[in-house]
C-alpha cells in the first residue's frame, strides 16, 4: 500500500514539474513573439503607380517601354469591359 | 590428424545450433517473425520494427553471438550505443531537424496539451506499481504513454535495463496503432458540435523567434532538469540547425542520412536485447496490456483537457488536437485532422495540432527528466541542485 501512495506522490509532483516547465516555456514564448514580431517580406520592386494614357508612354513614369505597356493593358481592358480608359487605373505591374 | 567420416559428421552435427537450441529460443524466433510480419505486411512502424525483429531473430540463434550480452559479438557493440545512452540522442537531433516548432510558437497555449497527455505516463505508472513492478521499472513502463520510442528507451536504460525489449517494442507497436487506438477514444469523449469548431489561422512566427526558441528552451528545460539534457540538448540543436539557415549541409545530413543510421543501430541494439531470458516473462505480457492502457489514457488525457481549454477560451479551441499532445509526431496530428474532418469535411485541424504534436515531444522528454531526477542513482551523472530538490521533496511527502 505505501509503494501505491508513493506513485500516487510521484504522479501529482511530476505532472506538476511538466505543468510547471512549459508554462515557463509558455511565458517565454510570448515574450519573444511580442518583442519580434513577424514582419512580412517586403514586396518584390512594383512599378510606380501610373495613369493609364493610351497611344503613348509619355505620361508614365520609369520609361516609355513601361508606359507602353500600361497603355496595351488598359486599351485592352477598355475594349474588353467597355469602360473608358480614363475610368481605369492600373496601380502596378508585375512580371510573371 | 585423423579423421573419421562418421567422426566429422558428428563434429559437423554438434557445431551446428541445431544442437544447443532452446524451446525459448525458438519461441522467440516466432516473436521476430511475428514483428517482421506486422512490418512488412502490415507496415507497422516498418522503419524500427523490421531491424528489431531481425535483430531478435539475430540475437536468438544458438552460437551466433548476436545476442547484446555476448562479448566480441558484433551486436555487444551495437548495444554500448544504447546503453551509454548515445543512440537515442542522436535520433532526437534528427528528430529536431525534421521538426517545424512554427504552429507550436503560433499558438503556445497548446503546450499545456502536450503536458495533459503525459497523464498516461502516470496512470500507468500507478497501474504498473500495483500489478508489482518497482517505482523505477513502473516510471520507464509508464513513458510508453508519451509515445515517444527514444525516450523510452533512453529511460528504459536508465531505469530499467532489463525491460528494455517489452518496453521498446510495446512502444513501437502501439505507436504504429495511434490511427486505430484514439479515434474511438477521442469520439467517446467529444460531443459532435465540439468536434466541428473551427480554429482561427495561425499567425506567422518571426525568423528571430524560431532561433531563438531552440536556444531559449535548452536553457530553460535543461536548467530546471539537468537529468534530460542529453534528449532536449540534442533535440534543440537538431532545430537549430533547421532555423539557423547557416548550417545547410548539417541540417540535411541530420534530417536524412544520420538518423537513418542511427535508426539502423538502435533498432539493431534494441532487438539483440530481446532474449529468451528476458523476454519470455509475465512482466512481458504486463507491459503489452500496459502500453495500451498508457496510450489510451493518454489520448483522454489529451482530449479532456483540450475540452477544459474549449470550454475556457468561449469554444475557440477545437478539443480534438488535445489527443494529439501523445508525441507520435506527425501520425497523430493527422488522426486529429482524420476525426475532425469526419464531423466537418472543410474543417483543416492539421496544422493546429502540431502545435500539440511537438509540444508531446518535449512534454515527454520532461517526463523523463522528473522520472530520472527522482529514481536514477546519485552517481548516474544527475547530482545537481534540482534533481536533489526533486528527490527530497519525494522522501519528505512520502515520509508524510
Amino acid at each position: 500500500m505505501k509503494i501505491f501512495g508513493n506513485a500516487v506522490i510521484v504522479s501529482i509532483l511530476s505532472m506538476g514539474v511538466i505543468f510547471l516547465v512549459l508554462s515557463v516555456l509558455i511565458c517565454t514564448i510570448k515574450i519573444l513573439v511580442h518583442f519580434m514580431p513577424y514582419q512580412a517580406p517586403a514586396a518584390p520592386p512594383a512599378f510606380s503607380p501610373a495613369r493609364s494614357t493610351p497611344g503613348g508612354g509619355a505620361g508614365a513614369p520609369g520609361g516609355s517601354a513601361v508606359g507602353e505597356h500600361i497603355a496595351a493593358i488598359t486599351g485592352a481592358l477598355s475594349a474588353h469591359l467597355g469602360k473608358n480608359p480614363d475610368q481605369i487605373h492600373i496601380s502596378s505591374v508585375k512580371p510573371v | 590428424m585423423e579423421f573419421s567420416f562418421s567422426q566429422a559428421a558428428v563434429q559437423i552435427l554438434k557445431s551446428t545450433g541445431f544442437s544447443v537450441l532452446t524451446g525459448g529460443e525458438v519461441v522467440m524466433m516466432a516473436v521476430a517473425c511475428g514483428l517482421l510480419y506486422l512490418a512488412i505486411w502490415k507496415q507497422f512502424e516498418p522503419l524500427l520494427l523490421l531491424p528489431i525483429g531481425f535483430g531478435c531473430l539475430l540475437a536468438n540463434i544458438p552460437l551466433g553471438m548476436m545476442g547484446n550480452s555476448d562479448p566480441d559479438g558484433l551486436l555487444y557493440f551495437f548495444y554500448f550505443g544504447v546503453k551509454h545512452e548515445i543512440l537515442p540522442p542522436l535520433i532526437f537531433l534528427g528528430v529536431g531537424a525534421l521538426t517545424d516548432f512554427g504552429p507550436m510558437l503560433a499558438n503556445p497555449i497548446t503546450l499545456l496539451l502536450g503536458a495533459a497527455a503525459q497523464f498516461g505516463v502516470y496512470t500507468t505508472l500507478i497501474g504498473a506499481v500495483l500489478l508489482g513492478f518497482t517505482l523505477p521499472e513502473a516510471g520507464a513502463i509508464g513513458i510508453i504513454g508519451g509515445a515517444d520510442g527514444p525516450t523510452s528507451i533512453f529511460l528504459a536504460t536508465k531505469l530499467a535495463p532489463h525491460l528494455l525489449g517489452p518496453i521498446a517494442v510495446a512502444a513501437y507497436s502501439y505507436m504504429s496503432l495511434v490511427p486505430l487506438i484514439q479515434p474511438p477514444i477521442m469520439k467517446w469523449l467529444t460531443p459532435e458540435h465540439e468536434r466541428k469548431i473551427r480554429m482561427e489561422q495561425l499567425k506567422p512566427i518571426s525568423k528571430e523567434v524560431k532561433v531563438l526558441f531552440p536556444i531559449v528552451v535548452t536553457i530553460v528545460c535543461c536548467l530546471m532538469l539537468p537529468g534530460v539534457t542529453p534528449l532536449i540538448g540534442m533535440l534543440m540543436l537538431g532545430n537549430l540547425f533547421r532555423e539557423s539557415g547557416v548550417t545547410k549541409r548539417l541540417h540535411e545530413t541530420s534530417e536524412t542520412h544520420l538518423i537513418n543510421i542511427v535508426t539502423i543501430l538502435l533498432a539493431l541494439a534494441v532487438g539483440s536485447s530481446m532474449s529468451a531470458d528476458s523476454f519470455l516473462r509475465w512482466e512481458t505480457i504486463k507491459i503489452i496490456i500496459l502500453g495500451l492502457f498508457a496510450f489510451a489514457t493518454a489520448t483522454a488525457g489529451g482530449i479532456l483537457f483540450g475540452r477544459l481549454m474549449c470550454k475556457l477560451s468561449g469554444g475557440k479551441i477545437n478539443p480534438l488536437i488535445g489527443s494529439a499532445g501523445v508525441s507520435a509526431v506527425p501520425m497523430a496530428a493527422r488522426v486529429s485532422q482524420k476525426v475532425g474532418a469526419e464531423a466537418d469535411s472543410k474543417n483543416y485541424l492539421l496544422m493546429h495540432a502540431m502545435g500539440p504534436n511537438v509540444a508531446g515531444v518535449i512534454g515527454t522528454a520532461v517526463a523523463a527528466g522528473v522520472f530520472v531526477s527522482l529514481f536514477s542513482p546519485p552517481d548516474a551523472g544527475t547530482g545537481n541542485a534540482a534533481a536533489e530538490a526533486i528527490h527530497q521533496t519525494f522522501n519528505l511527502i512520502a515520509a508524510k
